[in-house]
């Protein structure tokens, strides 16, 4: 035991000055990160079965990869998003031999197999599991929902580390054997933790390395392993099939059969080809003409500043100062959150109520949006 | 789960031996942007190392942890770091050196403690460390902790381990009793270990972020797990006054239950639960069902972030907040000054005779500490305060920079104000006098009316908040004039340093404020009583000046006219015979400004 700790920590030793950042870097991937995960919350809350757990979004209309753990076990299943919105959720399907499940959000109103018109910020599972695998002493974060400190709209905790190597592990969980025995990254962060379970191992840059494993124990050791199951796991299983011979006759036949992450993303999630969402034009919702004051906080309220002449603000009567708090009954803290109101919610033609805060009483205003003016081009540049 | 990081003299030293690579790297080459890291981290330990403190019981063995902030000695802990130690307790520092220490503040809800270092020769500075910013603190940013994990240094050299900060804003339940709650903690992923308790959090910069404190466990053990928490420094920085003064302070509440109005609701809105009739809130006019959008000039998205806001204020403190509530068409807004209640069950005074005989034998004497005659001299025991020698310390060092605008004591007799006043409904001319002797207490009011109170004879509340409306001024007049020209010796019922509190005058043209938060002015405050009347005077903490005071007929009353305050505000001071005297004195009462006064001519000392 002494051994296998020690030669842990001079990886780490090693690992840690070599790659040292002079500022705080990961501060923006971290937040990057977590709006792409969220806190699952299922089945459990007894005999040390925790009832939440962690989700990676792999699309934009809410499939989830997480662990394949009692946690689904449950018909209410349900998750929180980064901006705090709690959506219920269903199982697609679950791959057993990888320990892996997909789940998908469930859109009041939608199948569950149809588009659900949501629009998530989330990890190309696909460009991830063709990623060759990270190697030993490389640096990570990993970010889960360890021991439930998140809900609703808090942030999941980052833990940082380096692969303490790339390998197979006998684990087990009391006393069954883990079905998967492909290769496992371990890390020297301590991600064993109740509901770390299907949190995202990330390298230093935020992109997908692997899916933070459940608390199993070291079979051989007897100790906690904190590891994860990589974007490009593999299991290779022979079994036996029946086949018909030439005659019609039953026999047996020898199979090997490969089960991957890759195709397990691409059948469940319904993935074609690596889409790169920032080629992807959004739509931009109605335009309403408010121009804001600078947005220099992450939570700069929504102050007008000016409105564009001739704008549905301006036809509207809004003012200068005027601090739009509400749209449609919805809470707007940030010129932010504003944006992603109007750019989620709302099209052109559409009507919408803003209340306003206008010195020291409150307005209501009514206002339909118009279609976003062109944006000048941006001439190409001469090759 | 979460447990507290109390040491425990554990086989660890074995471990720590085994863990230690046994050869030195071979030299490799290595980015200078690296070196440069590296070498900026090293001189930031360089610098806050002699400041960090290994908080020790008398005769050295090791409890926990603590950071030096001032260079007179005054430096925080945990809580539960001084709980085993009692009020005198040692401190090691960086030197090698055990120095003999005092308990100042605590703050049993947040987990925080002040202690007070005694140099080994009268006057000689301590190091210590800058307080930071922890609301620029990001998930993802490096941070330093440091302090004596397993009391592993005998010779009190601090362990220095390195991580990222994993969250902010956390909130971790009250472990047992409503104590220790992490409210808008810092969580951390940078190792903390029993023995870590009360040692400093800092940033890069070697600036003061938090107080580590906690740890969630569960099946290992109380080590490390990845997952510590430290209590914000912006949080302590509220409870400072208090901590400095000596005060067992408290934390608050809202008087209402808040929580989401739906637990299942894709975005619920926080709402106002139960308010109590006698909270402040509901006085100031918040009812059951109101969305609570701001709270103390933050967004209010979840019941959590209700409670992380909460959590950081002491009792009593007067924050903004915001509701929203559905009327006949659309919704309104509402933006209000509101005072928090205490957290803590307060034992009520007992009305006289209905106290049961004790029961049983009378629990044992605490055993009277012992401590070098410096320290012990430095401990004073007094109810509602943990160290009651540091109050009378920072009371008394507050009133002498307040003698420096003027000292009244030389002028006891009658006084005699006249000027003018204004009332929304009315103005004239103003005649005040305050006539206090042996025989008599007098307060004679003339705004056209005439009023009289003569405070020892007339005890009657309706009598006492004359003039009708205002909440009480010629009682707070009285009390002016006795604070001013008797100091301790006119309020037998207690004459204190409350700390530090936001004060908010308005704007002196009468105009509405832009925001209520723009007209917080901190202040230091002292807690007066003399009769029935409770007394909050409030001075600048730039330059000790009165800005204004509080004066409570009937704090309890269920009358919210006799439960609210007459409130004083001071301003446009001039110099009357060498004494600084306020040009312009704005009453209010309620949610209303009663009356403004401009005494033009003060006679002093009739």
């Amino acid at each position: 035991m002494f051994t296998r700790y020690t030669l842990l920590t001079v990886v780490a030793l090693f690992g840690a000055p070599a790659l040292a950042p002079a500022a705080d870097p990961f501060a923006d991937t971290v937040e990057k990160a977590n709006k792409k995960l969220v806190k699952v919350f299922g089945a459990g809350g007894f005999a040390r079965l925790n009832n939440y757990g962690t989700g990676i979004i792999i699309s934009k209309d809410g499939h989830i990869l997480t662990v394949a753990s009692q946690l689904l076990d449950t018909s209410e299943l349900v998750v929180h998003l980064y901006d705090g919105q709690r959506m219920k959720a269903q199982v697609i399907v679950t791959e057993p031999l990888l320990d892996v499940a997909l789940i998908k959000i469930r859109v009041e109103g939608k199948k569950i197999d149809e588009d659900s018109g949501l629009d998530l910020d989330f990890f190309d599972a696909l460009t991830a599991v063709r990623r060759p695998p990270a190697a030993a002493g490389d640096w990570i974060l990993g970010m889960s929902n360890t021991f439930e400190i998140a809900l609703r709209d808090e942030p999941l905790s980052v833990q940082r580390g380096v692969i303490s190597a790339y390998t197979k592990m006998a684990g087990r969980r009391g006393i069954f054997e883990f079905p998967y025995t492909g290769d496992v990254y371990m890390v020297d962060a301590i991600t064993n933790n109740p509901g770390a379970a299907g949190g995202a191992l990330l390298d230093k840059k935020g992109e997908l390395l692997g899916i933070i494993g459940r608390e199993l124990k070291n079979s051989l050791t007897e100790t906690w392993m904190n590891y994860a199951i990589p974007m490009n796991a593999k299991m290779t299983l022979k079994t036996t099939i029946t086949v018909k011979d030439k005659d019609g006759k039953d026999v047996e036949q020898e199979k090997t059969v490969t089960v991957s992450m890759e195709e397990f993303v691409t059948k469940g999630a319904g993935y074609k080809t690596p889409v790169d969402k920032t080629l992807i034009p959004l739509g931009l919702g109605g335009y309403h003409g408010i121009i804001f004051v600078p947005n220099i906080l992450e939570r700069t309220p929504a102050y007008v500043e000016d409105v564009v002449p001739g704008s549905p603000a301006d036809k509207a009567g809004l003012r200068p100062d005027d601090l739009v708090s509400f749209i449609d009954g919805e809470p707007i803290i940030s010129i932010k959150a504003l944006d992603e109101y109007m750019r989620k919610f709302t099209r052109p033609n559409q009507k919408i109520v803003l209340e306003v805060r206008r010195g020291e009483s409150l307005q209501s205003i009514e206002m339909t949006l118009g279609q976003h003016p062109p944006k000048p081009k941006v001439p190409a540049p001469k090759p | 789960m979460t447990r507290l990081l109390i040491p425990v003299v554990a086989a660890v030293l074995a471990i720590a031996t085994a863990l230690v690579p046994s050869a030195p790297a071979a030299p490799i080459d290595v980015d200078k942007s690296v070196l440069d890291a590296q070498a900026q981290r090293i001189a930031t330990i360089k610098k806050v190392h002699p400041a960090i403190v290994a908080v020790c019981m008398q005769g050295g063995q090791g409890v926990g942890s603590g950071v030096i902030i001032s260079p007179d000695g005054y430096a925080l802990t945990n809580f539960h770091v001084v709980q085993p130690t009692g009020p005198l307790m040692q401190a090691g520092l960086a030197d090698g050196q055990l120095y003999d220490a005092v308990v100042c503040g605590i703050d049993k809800v947040g987990d925080v403690a002040m202690i007070r270092l005694l140099p080994k020769e009268k006057g000689k500075p301590f190091p210590f460390v800058a307080l930071g910013d922890s609301d620029k603190v990001r998930a993802g940013d490096w941070s330093l902790a440091m302090g004596n994990p397993f009391s592993l240094a005998m010779d009190f050299t601090p362990t220095v381990t390195y991580g990222l900060v994993s969250g902010v804003n956390r909130y971790q339940p009250p472990e047992g009793k409503g104590l220790l709650e992490y409210t808008d903690c810092i969580q951390i992923e940078t190792s903390i270990n029993p023995g870590n308790s009360g040692g400093p959090l800092f940033n890069m910069q070697g600036e003061l972020i938090g107080i580590n404190g906690r740890g969630s466990f569960e099946k290992r053990g109380r080590v490390n797990s990845g997952v510590g928490y430290a209590i914000s420094v912006n949080q302590i920085k509220n409870f400072m006054g208090h901590l400095r003064a000596g005060i067992d302070s408290d934390h608050a509440t809202l008087g209402a239950a808040v929580g989401s109005a739906n637990d299942d609701a894709p975005l619920p809105p926080v709402i106002v639960k139960q308010i109590l009739d006698e909270s402040d809130a509901f006085r100031r006019g918040v009812l059951d069902g109101d969305q609570l959008t701001y709270f103390a000039g933050r967004p209010v998205g979840s019941t959590n972030n209700y409670k992380n806001v909460l959590g950081i204020f002491p009792k009593e403190w007067r924050v903004p907040l915001t509701v929203r509530r559905k009327v006949a068409v659309g919704y309104e807004t509402k933006d209000m000054l509101v005072r928090l209640m205490g957290n803590q069950d307060v034992e009520k005074e007992k009305p006289p005779g209905a106290e049961q005989p004790p029961k049983g034998p009378p629990p044992p004497k605490a055993p009277m500490p012992k401590g070098s005659g410096e320290s012990a001299k430095m401990y004073q025991t007094k109810k509602g305060y943990s160290n009651w020698y540091f109050n009378v310390l920072e009371r008394d060092n507050l009133l002498t920079a307040f003698k420096k605008h003027g000292d009244f004591s030389t002028v006891p007799g009658a006084w005699v104000i006249e000027g003018a006043y204004k009332m929304p409904d009315r103005e004239g001319s103003l005649k005040a006098e305050i006539v206090e002797n042996k025989d008599t207490a007098k307060v004679t009011l003339k705004m056209n009316i005439e009023t009289t109170l003569e405070p020892l004879k007339q005890n009657e509340l309706a009598l006492q908040k004359m003039p009708l409306g205002s909440g009480g001024l010629m009682m707070a007049m009285y009390h002016y004039h006795r604070f001013l020209t008797l100091g301790e010796k006119g309020f037998e019922g207690g004459f204190a340093h409350g700390g530090n509190e936001p004060f908010y005058p308005f704007p002196t043209d009468g105009s509405a404020p832009k925001s209520l938060a723009s007209l917080r002015v901190d202040c230091a405050v002292i807690l007066t009583k003399h009769g029935s009347v409770n007394c909050r005077w409030y001075f600048s903490l730039k330059d000790s000046m009165l800005l204004g005071f509080e004066a409570y007929l009937a704090k309890d009353s269920k009358d919210p006219d006799e439960a609210d305050p007459c409130e004083v505000f001071f301003s446009d001071y001039k110099d009357v015979d060498g004494r600084k005297l306020p040009g312009r004195i704005e009453v209010r009462h309620g949610d209303k400004r009663y009356a403004v006064l401009t005494p033009t001519k003060w006679m002093l000392n009739k």
